[in-house]
Order: structure tokens, then C-alpha cells, then sequence
């Protein structure tokens, strides 16, 4: 966050869900943008928390070369468009329970969720049903009516392939174009398109998921769900790094190929809305970063 | 205070005042394709909203001599769009508590019910408020309207899907 550099204050534009809109009747403060740990880069990243209803919130930035806002009558440079969309706090808690879960120790959560770094941690513990959530993640004891957890990976694990399993059923629902590249033998068998179809789902959202979780676990998880290791015909970059670079090249093919649709299709797509239009073409270049949805790294 | 900046900034919170989002007036608002280096007031209403034209694909203007196709862009079903500026900090305590608390005094009234703020707040602590609302904005390109492909529209579909990706699984 910039803290408004003298002159002229600077203006974010945020989408929010409208429901904060409306408890924003009951409460006087609780809604708190703070720094906490990013679980799967490890650095500071900033969230939202509604501290009345309880729900944390992250926050992505779309941001592209070339842009700028008018906002009424005034002018905003870099045309940044913040979202909050509401986040499972397990993803962050998860980032704690691995670090202590190394000791091998039933802890109370309270010792676990401790940041030098980033203090607002504590926030988490106050989000509700947290015994509830940690069951997913944690083998736990009770001793004189105080839990005690313990990172589980097993228990992580199946509960990170429900996750994609969700995430596959919402890329399908809407639409999002899932393949990696063209392949030479979709040309000449249609069989072998369709029969990599789900595989391809499943590997997009790990690479979604993959956001929200280090390294480590993410391989962890492709292996468990059988995804291939890297192949010269589809490659699934194994780190952020080869992704990032490896994104332009795909991005280029796809505008070539979307220019020449566009003039063509542009009329017929008139009657839909803007919003109805991006659903059913999103991009087609198969990127499995969150990023793609925001940013272009070039 | 903390006697680190560095420290300062990890641990401070930015607080967004809830009344604000109920009162914010509706925004009107361009995505331009280009980059205008400066943030500030600007006669929008003079020189570029009376040179929007509704052409025969979607609306047209000129900024700088260059011509630009745009068109309306609705905020996804769920979400609210506003435009929040942050508060200055107390170097000139006057100006913001005259200038920025008129509107919220009367509300606080109303706001019997609030939670306890608790620890929530602290004097470092940041307030951020949000000026202004919108339901959609025009999205504009140099010379064609930004195709299917555009990264904004891209990142307009991101709410759906993170919703299922965030959703909690049932247990077993």
C-alpha cells in the first residue's frame, strides 16, 4: 500500500463483494487491509480481512503497460484494477502448520501461528470455525478441553486434490479454455483431443491451486495425482520462474490467432455482455498462473 | 510508533471505513490505453465525454489525435466496483478531520450497534475510504475495441473461479 505521497492522493479502484456493502450497516470498523505472508512465495502480500463476519479476502491486481483511469474528473495513472475475492484461510494456516509441523509436535494453534514478520497473523486466529478447517490439514488431540494439532501431509494431500477436483468442475462450468497448446496429433486424431481433455483440467487447476501453496507440497501433489512430468510436447513449467518466461511466447501465439477471430466474430458477440463475453472467452493459451489472469509479464 | 519504517509498514493495518461504501455516488469511469503519467484533477467533462460518439461498432472518442474504440464493461455479478483514496496521515490534522469526518459524524449515530473495536485499531494504524461507486466503466482501445483476448477481461473472469477454488471442501 503507498501511503498517499503529498500532493495528489492516489486513487485505488477495487472490485468488493457487494455483500460487504451491505453489512457495512452494522459495523463502525473490522474491515482491515493487512500484510501477511504470501503461503506459497513466502514474502509479504496484502489481504482483507472482514472482521465482523469473519471472512478473509485476498487481494489480486490486474495491471498492464498502458493504462490509466479517468474517474470522474480527475485522471489516475497505471490503470490498476484491485480485487477481493474471498480466500480460504486454510491455505494460510497451512504455511504456519508445515514450518512447526517439522518439529513433529501436537501444538496449541496459538504457538503455531506466530510471525515476526508479519504480526497481523494473529487476525487468523480469530477467524470462526478454525477447528473445523484444521481437521483437513491436521491430525489433533484434546487435553483438558485445549486442541493440539499436527501437521498432517496425507490428510494435506487428499484435501488438496479436493480442491482441484473443485476447481476442475468451475473451469468447466465456465468455460476457460484448458489445453496447453495445439498438438501435432490433434490434427489427425480426434480420440487423443478428447481423451487428454480432463488431464489437461486437472493440470490447470494444480497449476491454480500451485499458487496458493510452496513448492514442495505442489510437486507433492502433482505426484499424487499422476499429472507427467515435464514433456518436450507439454510442458508444465515446474517453478514460477519458467512459467513467467514462458508466458509471452504463449500469449503471442494466441493474440495472433484471436485478432483474426475477433473481426470476425465481433458483430455476432454484440448482443452478449461484457461480462457473459469474458466468460466464454478467456484466454486460450493454457497458463496455469493465477498471474495470467492479471498481469502481463513482458 | 514503531522507531522502523520498515517495521512500521509490517505491521500496520489499513482500516476501509464500511459507512463509506454505503454512500459513495455513483463514478464515471474510462480505461484508456494509454498511460497518462500524472494523478490529478483533469476537465474530463470538457474535452473528452462531449467527443464520445456512438458509432456503428461500439463507442468512439479522440484523446491526443488518436482515435479510440471502447465500450461498456459491466462489474461481474457480485462485486461492486468504488474508487477509495486514503486518508492523510495526521501530518495535517486539521484539514482531514474537517474535510473527511463531516459525512461520517451523523452516521456514527446510527451505528449504535458497533463491535467492539477492540484492538483492531491502533494509533499507527491507516484509514482508507471510498469516494465514489460504479456498476460498470468504459473500457476504451487505440483504434479497435479490445478483443475477447484482453487481459482485463480476462482478469473480469478471475471472481468465478477463485470462488471455487476457495469454496471448503465436505469432509470425508
Amino acid at each position: 500500500m503507498d501511503c498517499g505521497n503529498g500532493a495528489r492522493a492516489r486513487q485505488h479502484v477495487f472490485l468488493l463483494p457487494e455483500y460487504l456493502k451491505d453489512a457495512s450497516k452494522k459495523m463502525k470498523s473490522g474491515l482491515i487491509f493487512v500484510k501477511l505472508v504470501n503461503p506459497c512465495s513466502g514474502e509479504g502480500t496484502i489481504y482483507l480481512f472482514n472482521m465482523c463476519q469473519q471472512q478473509l479476502f485476498e487481494i489480486k491486481v490486474f495491471k498492464e503497460k498502458h493504462h490509466s483511469w479517468f474517474i470522474n474528473q480527475s485522471v489516475q495513472s497505471g490503470g490498476l484494477l484491485h480485487f477481493a475475492t474471498p480466500m480460504d484461510p486454510l491455505f494460510l494456516l497451512l504455511h504456519y502448520l508445515r514450518k512447526t509441523g517439522k518439529e513433529g509436535k501436537f501444538q496449541p494453534l496459538n504457538q503455531v501461528v506466530v510471525d515476526d514478520m508479519f504480526p497481523n497473523c494473529i487476525l487468523l486466529l480469530k477467524l470462526p470455525d478454525l477447528e473445523k478447517l484444521l481437521r483437513h490439514v491436521t491430525e489433533e488431540k484434546e487435553i483438558d478441553k485445549k486442541k493440539y494439532y499436527k501437521y498432517s501431509k496425507e490428510k494435506t494431500i487428499k484435501w488438496l486434490e479436493k480442491k482441484v477436483h473443485q476447481t476442475v468442475s468451475a473451469l468447466k462450468i465456465n468455460n476457460i479454455n484448458v489445453s496447453a497448446r495445439v498438438q501435432a496429433n490433434a490434427f489427425f486424431s480426434g480420440d487423443q483431443v478428447s481423451s487428454d481433455k480432463e488431464e489437461d483440467y486437472i493440470r490447470y487447476a494444480h497449476g491454480l491451486i500451485s499458487d496458493y501453496i510452496p513448492k514442495e507440497l505442489s510437486d507433492d501433489l502433482a505426484k499424487y495425482l499422476k499429472l507427467p512430468e515435464t514433456s518436450a510436447s507439454l510442458p508444465n513449467p515446474p517453478s514460477k520462474k519458467v512459467k513467467l518466461s514462458d508466458e509471452p511466447v504463449e500469449a503471442k501465439e494466441d493474440y495472433t490467432k484471436f485478432n483474426r477471430k475477433d473481426l470476425k466474430t465481433e458483430k455476432k458477440n454484440s448482443k452478449m455482455t461484457a461480462a457473459q463475453k469474458a466468460l466464454a472467452k478467456v484466454d486460450k493459451s493454457g497458463m496455469k498462473s493465477i498471474d495470467s489472469f492479471f498481469a502481463t509479464k513482458n | 510508533m514503531e522507531s522502523s519504517d520498515e517495521v512500521a509498514v509490517e505491521k500496520c493495518r489499513v482500516h476501509l471505513r464500511p459507512g463509506t461504501l454505503r454512500d459513495a455516488a455513483c463514478a464515471t469511469l474510462h480505461l484508456l490505453p494509454c498511460e497518462v503519467q500524472v494523478n490529478g484533477p483533469a476537465p474530463v467533462e470538457r474535452f473528452f465525454t462531449p467527443a464520445i460518439r456512438q458509432g456503428p461498432d461500439g463507442l468512439e472518442v479522440s484523446f491526443r489525435g488518436r482515435r479510440l474504440r471502447g465500450e461498456e464493461v459491466v462489474v461481474p455479478p457480485g462485486l461492486v466496483g468504488y474508487v477509495t483514496v486514503m486518508e492523510e496521515k495526521g501530518e495535517v490534522p486539521v484539514g482531514k478531520d474537517f474535510s473527511e469526518r463531516s459525512s461520517n459524524e451523523d452516521e456514527r449515530e446510527e451505528q449504535e450497534l458497533a463491535e467492539p473495536p477492540e484492538a483492531l485499531e491502533r494509533d499507527f494504524d491507516q484509514f482508507i475510504g471510498a469516494t465514489a461507486s460504479f456498476r460498470r466503466f468504459t473500457l476504451w482501445g487505440l483504434e479497435t475495441i479490445p478483443g475477447p483476448d484482453a487481459k482485463v477481461r480476462g482478469a473480469l473472469t478471475w471472481p468465478s473461479l477463485a470462488a471455487a477454488i476457495h469454496a471448503q471442501v465436505p469432509e470425508d
